[in-house]
């Protein structure tokens, strides 16, 4: 099963790096890579917030760093690959330092506190880098849509791979416990604190990394923006708009985030922003689960239906096995 | 799957060593789409399309992108700035449009009007949304962050932009080819505010003691600078000089500084709620100095709303419809009929930003943004804000006339003669 997934997410990969060597559209490309940044920052809150169950508020402070440190490294002149890896350093050692008191705190607590400290990360950026950060004008004129794709691109791999390695290791398995009941965990035995940190650790990095991808896709910006708390409810958007908790969740979510953002904004501009909020408390409602959960309903209703008309048409099938049927279909790995 | 995600990275990461590493594209290429046609002589924009004679096939207009705020702190100005382009765009094709000599034909203008919400990070958004459509030039917004941000938009798709309501002139310094801008910046408005005070006030009664109110924003420093800079050339000392950031709810504190510093000149660059706020709070503390400069936020008509506080301050916003420039008549006259007040401040200089655009795009001949570029570059010509030249930079040697408002009225009075009213000093 797992390496049928793995051909699978290997085949996308492969697919979309195909796509970004034929399209020569710079709006679908703009697209593409707007996709894979929100992708990659739904997925590593997905991992603090639907693996972990700890509902960060201040996922954007992280994010808002990666992008701050690589685009000012960059732009002094560092090669891209080192200006990203400081960045990830920065972050690691910025998540950890926070994490510790910040995850002493406990559900709406913890999600208070985060938001506390994005938004005074946000505020400290604006007085700090008051200045517009835009690439100088050689780089303008020669810029090309193609390096942010296969950055974007690289950004979102990692971190579903990431997500995927995670679900499967005792680690991730250590996070979902705590998730489920921390205090059952706790008397089995599972150091909590220590597996909500590594998520805290991990989940920060990522958004960094989704920071860093924004920082070089973008030709002119405010330093403060990546810091804004709307990027984290964004993720938060678009990771239960998807699916929480599951893999593919966070990217289904993205896709239809952008582009339906950008169909709205083109067609009803004034409507853009509370479309997306109805949306989100229907889905909250009728989808708990997601598109991931809608999906999965769908494909459970279809497979019932070919089950019971199979049986209609062999006779000689039993209930044994039809009930064998059904197990198999539950066991099913979510996605 | 991990060597897959490395290979990638290296793909991506490339030879891009600071700022974006060696660059491919010719500064002379034209825009997406663009078709060269045999004779070689003629390019053309997106949307237009070659026949088998080499003479070239209309587009129905020439589209124009104007991304402007009409919502969100900026809304007022952009407001201002959607009837300058309106005005001008209507006034243009009333009068036959714009001959373009590569089509042998009259075209009208269209304006591809979108609402930025007054986020400079949704500026850069959409200005590449409407990059797609076809467009000769960008039409900026209003305020130096929506442009700070839009301008570098315009030089990497080397569609010529072009922007009023922006002071800020760390833009022109870094080498953008495709900006223009005819509005007084910081550097005039620094000087301007000193000349006048020393030409309208007699020596012993002039407001020496200066206070800044600085926003932590780039061009917050920059003119902040430059105010602090300026002052004891022209005899006046600094006694106060505060940053806040922009958002701020509460100036109390300041405003007692100020007072505390006896501050008989407070000059400010707010953004709209901001001054709206810092004004209110001097109106309930009961303090206002003699003399009050306050350059963007003041430019909105809802400032009356203000009352007696927001009476008597000074604008700083590029023109005044008394200001007798050829042109400004039709203009003021519909602003009157439709809005019931003389023409706004912004409306004369956008309104100006479509002629110089219409007449750089006529001698061109051809709709292609590199030469309408040139042309831009080489204006020379009389608009609604006065005559139009640009330097290098895309910067205007244009006069700052100062405004003050008065009774609710907006009178011009710098540069003093002509139409300019008088001055009303003492203003608390």
């Amino acid at each position: 099963m797992f390496r049928r997934s793995l051909v699978w997410w290997l085949l996308v990969v492969a697919a979309a790096v195909v796509f970004g060597l034929m399209t020569q559209s710079e709006r679908v490309l703009t697209l593409a890579i707007q996709t894979f940044i929100f992708g990659a920052l739904a997925s590593s809150w997905n991992i603090l917030g639907g693996f972990a169950g700890q509902v960060s508020l201040g996922h954007a402070a992280f994010f808002g760093i990666g992008a701050l440190v690589t685009r000012e490294l960059w732009l002094d002149g560092r090669p891209l690959a080192v200006a990203v890896a400081i960045a990830l350093v920065a972050t690691a050692v910025a998540a950890s330092v926070v994490g510790v008191p910040m995850l002493r705190l406990r559900g709406i607590y913890f999600a208070v506190g985060t938001l506390a400290l994005g938004v005074g990360v946000w505020l400290t950026a604006g007085n700090l880098w008051p200045g517009i950060s835009s690439l100088p004008v050689d780089a303008l004129r020669g810029y090309e849509f193609t390096g942010p794709y296969f950055m974007a691109l690289g950004v979102v791999t990692v971190t579903v791979a990431l997500s995927i390695w995670l679900r499967r290791s005792k680690m991730g398995l250590g996070m979902m416990a705590v998730r489920e009941d921390e205090e059952a965990a706790a008397a089995t035995g599972v150091n909590a604190l220590a597996y909500k940190m590594m998520a805290f650790v991990i989940s920060a990095v990522l958004a960094a990394l989704a920071g860093a991808a924004f920082a070089y896709f973008s030709v002119s910006y405010y330093p403060q923006f990546p810091f804004s708390v709307v990027w984290t409810f964004e993720a938060i958007t678009v990771v239960f708009v998807g699916g929480v908790g599951t893999i593919i969740g966070p990217l289904v979510g993205a896709a239809f985030f952008v582009t339906g953002r950008d169909v709205l904004s083109s067609t009803f501009p004034e409507l853009q922003v509370i479309a997306f909020g109805v949306l989100f408390i229907l889905v909250v409602l009728v989808l708990p689960g997601g598109f991931v959960e809608g999906g999965e309903r769908l494909h459970e209703r279809i497979s019932r239906r070919r089950t019971s008309q199979h049986q209609q048409a062999t006779p000689d099938a039993t209930p044994d096995a039809t009930a064998r049927e059904s197990v198999k279909m539950e066991g099913k790995e979510k996605v | 799957m991990l060597l897959a995600v490395i290979a990638l990275l290296v793909a991506a990461c490339g030879s891009d060593d600071g700022g974006g590493g060696d660059t491919t594209a010719a500064g002379t290429e034209t825009t997406e789409g663009a078709t060269e046609t045999t004779e070689g002589a003629t390019e053309t924009t997106e949307g237009a399309s070659e026949t088998t004679e080499g003479a070239m096939e209309a587009p129905e207009a020439i589209y124009l992108g104007a991304v402007v705020p009409q919502t969100g702190a900026f809304a007022g100005g952009g407001a201002q700035v959607v009837r300058g382009y309106t005005y001008a765009v209507e006034a243009i094709n009333a009068a036959g449009g714009v001959y373009v000599e590569q089509y042998d034909t009259n075209l009208p203008l269209e304006l591809i009007l979108r609402d930025d919400e007054s986020d400079p990070n949704k500026t850069t958004a959409i200005m590449e949304e409407v990059a797609g459509e076809g467009i000769v030039a960008y039409l900026g917004g209003f305020a130096s962050p929506l442009h700070a941000a839009g301008t570098a938009v315009g030089e990497k798709n080397q569609i010529p932009y072009l922007g009023v309501a922006t002071a800020l002139q760390a833009l022109h310094e870094q080498g953008y080819e495709y900006f223009f801008s005819p509005f007084p910046k910081s550097p005039d408005i620094a000087v301007s505010v000193y000349e006048m005070l020393n030409g309208l006030i007699a020596e012993g009664e002039r407001p020496t003691r200066v206070g800044i109110f600085q926003e932590a924003t780039d061009w917050g420093e920059e003119l902040g600078a430059l105010w602090a800079d300026e002052a004891a050339n022209f005899g006046y000392e600094v006694v106060l000089h505060e940053t806040y950031a922009p958002g701020t709810e509460d100036f109390t504190d300041i405003i007692l500084r100020a007072q505390a510093a006896d501050v008989q000149a407070l000059l400010s660059l707010p953004t709209p709620p901001d001054g709206f706020n810092i004004y209110k709070q001097m109106g309930e503390l009961g303090w206002k100095p003699p003399f009050n400069l306050v350059v963007r936020a003041a430019d909105v008509p809802t400032w009356n709303d203000l009352g007696d506080v927001g009476d008597g301050v000074l604008l700083s916003a590029g023109w005044h419809p008394d200001l007798g420039f050829e042109g400004i008549g039709p203009v003021n006259d519909r602003h009157i009929e439709e809005e019931g007040r003389p023409a706004d401040p912004i409306v004369g200089g956008s309104y100006a930003l479509v002629q110089i655009l219409a007449d750089a795009i006529e001698r061109a001949g051809t709709l292609d943004t590199t030469a309408i570029r040139d042309q831009l570059a080489a204006t020379d010509m009389d608009t609604v804000v006065g005559h139009i030249t640009f330097r290098e930079n895309g910067t205007a040697p244009i006069e700052n006339p100062l405004m003050q408002r008065q009774d609710g009225r907006v009178v011009l009075v710098w540069p003093e003669g002509g139409a300019a009213g008088e001055l009303v000093y003492p203003a608390n």
